[in-house]
């Protein structure tokens, strides 16, 4: 265990019950995440992962159970109020607006506007400047930031996705199938902008099937079964083999 | 291999103008114009130009709406409904002996209600737009016929100053022709309607905003867009415009029919997408969907002037569609 981890979570969720009339999909989990480190988050579909980060994000709100964010308790009822908190979601299909360009997409929600009187408009120019300026910053070259996005390939668009995030200010960056239908290449770039994320200090909550893609960069796992939390383990603890086994409910630990 | 590099710099062409949604429109635009220049004789008249943007600029201010709406992932079947209404409440007002300026106000905030009626039920209740808009294109039609009795509407008093401004002829530059020309001021309020909503789609937040929820209404959520309230809006300013075109086409008609505005909603969709708009949303530009209108006004007019029945506008407008369809299709196809 790290000395970090002393100190208070970013996000502490305690005893977390979601039901959709008479399904229990979440049933009293808790989880949490350090700054500095990179959380595996588990299970097989139907476990309740999306779900458990739905409720996270402000989409679902939870029956019972409390979320605690960087020591005060909180009720997030809006994907808005999560972002206020610094907590960003990258989803795979729900990160960025393909038809969009690149400068567009990284500003949504919060684009840079000018204002004269009644009149405002977009300050395309330095929306422009910025946005370049922050993914070199992080390493993502892009051609053009009015490019479209939907022209990109998956991997690009992820980066743009986290660089999008960070530059924001997030605290809490959230991936949600990062690496699927991704090239190997483009799967190491992926990985190595989440270590880069978790080195300046983010807490990355890391949700995948890809057992062998998320031991590459985790600190932690938890794993998710049927609702209900199996466990969270420190990398050094359990293998690949032991993940996938508790995963599919074949070892109890 | 001279082949492959042949075939890429077709692609990048193809990317390239994949980037302008309106390409596609400019181009059948010109084909069109320019057809029609050598085969109608009186084509190239101020007479038949005044007249073909006299025409374009009711409906145009209708497809400045539509095409929004649908760059916003929505659909609006019942604008030909709400202008009739709109026409309606117009005539009837004045006739109860409102003045002309409230009675017209009252008319366009009628439309707008039942703009954001349809947005309501939209985003309320989650049913496609395209069927609770073709509901509510029947239910607006019902209120026209029932408030007007099912019959004509007349405004029969001498024509206020409200109606010049409004579509009144623009005299000193009609009769700079010979013969006299028909521009009206309707063109005027066409160009500035269709350049203020072209400034909010590309130079504002509520524009960036529209596109966002149109073409990816998830991920603009999670962006924090309050995807529902755009939507609201959207559908709101639709019925807005389709009220402003109504007052105008009654400012020079001065009657309106129970009939009045069937089809149109199918033309704007038409229209929209000839121009580029696609109808998944989140692709589209305002200047497109004007060329478009344009397009299919000229067309109607250079048959009528050919002495060619109006019923081959159909066929050629709808071979039209789907030419542009085609080629917007496999313009904006990925690799």
């Amino acid at each position: 265990m790290s000395d970090h981890r002393h100190s208070t979570p970013i996000v502490r969720m305690e005893g977390i019950v979601k039901r959709f009339g008479t399904i229990t999909a979440l049933d009293g989990v808790d989880f949490d995440v350090y700054s500095h480190e990179v959380v595996g988050l588990l299970g097989d579909n139907g476990a309740g992962k999306s779900t458990l980060i739905k409720c996270l994000t402000g989409v679902h709100t939870p029956e019972e159970g409390q979320i605690i964010f960087e020591g005060q308790p909180v009720r997030i009822s809006s994907p808005r109020e999560a972002r206020a908190l610094g907590i960003e979601c990258c989803y795979q299909d729900l990160a960025l607006v393909n038809q969009m360009s690149i400068v567009r997409n990284f500003y949504l929600g919060r684009e840079l506007v000018r204002r004269l009187g009644p009149l405002h408009w977009l300050d395309i120019r330095e929306m422009n400047r910025q946005t370049c300026e922050a993914l070199r910053d992080i390493g993502i070259v892009i051609r053009s930031p009015s490019e479209k996005v939907g022209s990109l390939s998956g991997g690009e668009r992820q980066s743009i996705a986290i660089g999008r995030a960070k530059h924001f200010g997030a605290k809490l960056l959230i991936l949600d199938e990062p690496t699927s239908a991704l090239s190997v290449a483009e799967t190491r770039k992926v990985l190595a902008y989440t270590q880069a994320a978790k080195e300046r200090g983010l807490g990355v909550i890391f949700i995948t099937h890809n057992v062998h893609h998320v031991y590459q960069v985790a600190d932690r796992f938890a794993i998710l079964r049927h609702g209900k939390l199996v466990g969270t383990y420190e990398k050094g603890e359990v293998t690949e083999e032991d993940i996938a086994d508790l995963i599919t409910g074949e070892r109890e630990r | 291999m001279p082949l492959q590099s042949r075939i890429d710099a077709l692609t990048r062409i193809r990317h390239r103008l994949a980037e302008f949604p309106q390409a596609v429109a400019l181009v059948s635009f010109l084909a069109v114009f320019l057809f029609f220049s050598f085969a109608a004789d009186n084509f190239l008249t101020s007479v038949a130009i005044s007249n073909i943007l006299s025409f374009t600029s009711i409906l145009g201010i209708i497809v400045v709406g539509v095409a929004m709406l649908m760059i916003a992932g929505e659909f609006d079947l019942s604008v030909g409904s709400t202008f009739a209404v709109a026409s309606f409440v117009f005539a009837l007002t004045m006739n109860a002996g409102l003045p002309p300026f409230p009675a017209m106000v009252i008319a366009v905030l009628v439309s707008a209600l039942l703009g954001a009626v349809n947005g309501l039920v939209v985003i309320r209740t989650g049913i496609p737009s395209f069927i609770t808009t073709l509901g509510t294109m029947l239910a607006y039609r019902g209120i026209a016929r029932a408030i007007g009795g099912g019959d004509f509407a007349k405004y029969i008093k001498t024509k206020p100053v409200l109606f010049s401004i409004l579509n009144g002829p623009i005299e000193p530059l009609n009769r700079l022709f010979q013969p006299v020309a028909n521009f009206r001021v309707s063109i005027l309020w066409f160009i500035l309607i269709a350049g203020i909503m072209s400034y909010i789609l590309m130079q504002t937040q509520f524009g960036n905003w529209v596109f966002a929820t149109g073409g990816n209404p998830g991920a603009a959520l999670a962006q924090g867009v309050p995807v529902k309230r755009v939507k609201l809006i959207a559908f709101t300013l639709t019925g807005l415009l389709t009220g402003i075109a109504s007052v105008m086409q009654f400012a020079q008609r001065t009657s309106v029919d129970p009939l009045r505005g069937g089809g149109w909603e199918l033309i704007a969709v038409a229209a929209s997408v000839i121009g580029g708009v696609q109808l998944t949303g989140g692709v589209g530009t305002i200047f497109g969907a004007c060329v478009g209108i344009l397009l299919l006004q000229m067309l109607e007019q250079g048959l009528v002037l050919m002495g060619i029945s109006v019923q081959v506008f159909r066929a050629v407008a709808g071979l039209i569609l789907m030419l542009s369809v085609i080629l917007n299709t496999f313009l904006s196809r990925p690799t």
